[in-house]
């Protein structure tokens, strides 16, 4: 069977790049999130095994809301994806508990494999 | 007025310092090679701004991000609304006129370039000069050029009579694709940009 993500971005096109990498690569996207708060209950409701998660968003952020999936889930796994690539920023998202961090602009190979990493498959 | 002029430079070299490594992130997006050059670093009478750049009157799709952290910006981007479209074709890989008008998906692919590129301003400031600076999330529009810009500008018009503009444009390889960036300092900014004065 396949994995369940849920893919949780403001932008729409990035949502799109994502679903389509993660669909040919026969992984099943069962929901979309616009920002934090629909990531938060979006969790909830479908209980993904894996999500990714922008940090920059409005109503909520990637962080706070990758706090609440982990209060509600301690096993939830979170991969996050930002266009900050700074040191500071991708270390308060790993002890926050992310899994891993993709960069923007993304390459397919890395999504693939910070996905599989997650999953204990690479 | 020497503090101005030393602070103008250090925005001159942030500037393209941020504007190469912009270049690297969005020929990376729309996977062909593209190049953004630093037209312009001035500082013009708010009045006379608009003027200044001399703003062609189409009407463009932009983004509104601000730059908050140690040394406040507005980040300003635009583009012609048949740029927008090309511009969600190369981003997703698309034959180019596939997309044929103006929807979510192409203000979205104008949010993302905006995000992507004031993320590699951010970056600059964090990596080369350890200055904490984020973008906060990105705010499409779609109006004519100089109403966008005036809009824009009008963020510093109630503390200053002065603003100091950087004016970019882009390039794609193989397409005539045109964009104007804008990054225009705040008041608050200067204590900053001075201590990078110092460190240069």
């Amino acid at each position: 069977m396949s994995k369940r993500i849920l893919v949780v971005d403001d932008a729409p096109i990035i949502r799109l790049m994502l679903s389509d990498i993660l669909k040919f690569n026969n992984y099943e996207v069962v929901g979309e999130g616009c920002n934090g708060q629909e990531g938060v209950d979006k969790y909830k409701e479908l209980k993904p095994d894996l999500v990714t998660m922008d940090i920059v968003m409005p109503e909520k952020d990637g962080i706070q809301a990758m706090t609440e999936i982990l209060e509600f889930d301690k096993n939830a796994k979170v991969v996050m994806v930002t266009a900050i690539d700074q040191r500071e920023s991708l270390m308060k998202a790993i002890r926050a508990g992310a899994t891993d961090y993709i960069i923007k602009p993304f390459e397919q190979d890395r999504v693939l494999s910070a996905i599989k990493k997650a999953f204990g498959e690479a | 007025m020497e503090d101005k002029s030393r602070i103008s430079k250090a925005i001159q070299l942030i500037a393209q310092l941020s504007i190469d490594r912009a270049s690297q992130v969005f020929s990376k997006m729309v996977k062909c090679g593209a190049k953004i050059s630093l037209e312009k670093v001035y500082l013009t009478d708010i009045t006379k701004a608009t003027e200044e750049i001399a703003i062609e009157g189409g009407e463009v799709i932009g983004a509104y991000i601000d730059l908050v952290g140690d040394a406040p910006f507005k980040f300003l981007i635009t583009f012609e609304t048949n740029d927008s479209l090309l511009l969600t074709d190369l981003i997703l890989q698309r034959p180019t006129g596939s997309t044929k008008e103006l929807d979510a998906l192409t203000q979205s692919a104008v949010q993302e370039v905006g995000n992507i590129l004031a993320s590699a301003i951010s970056n600059v400031f964090s990596s080369d000069f350890q200055i904490k600076m984020k973008p906060s999330p990105p705010q499409v529009v779609h109006d004519f050029a100089a109403t966008l810009f005036e809009e824009y500008i009008s963020a510093i018009a109630a503390e200053s009579n002065e603003i100091l503009i950087i004016e970019s444009q882009f390039m794609v390889v193989r397409h005539n694709l045109k964009c104007a960036m804008y990054i225009l300092p705040l008041k608050g900014s200067d204590k900053t940009l001075s201590y990078i004065c110092n460190t240069i």
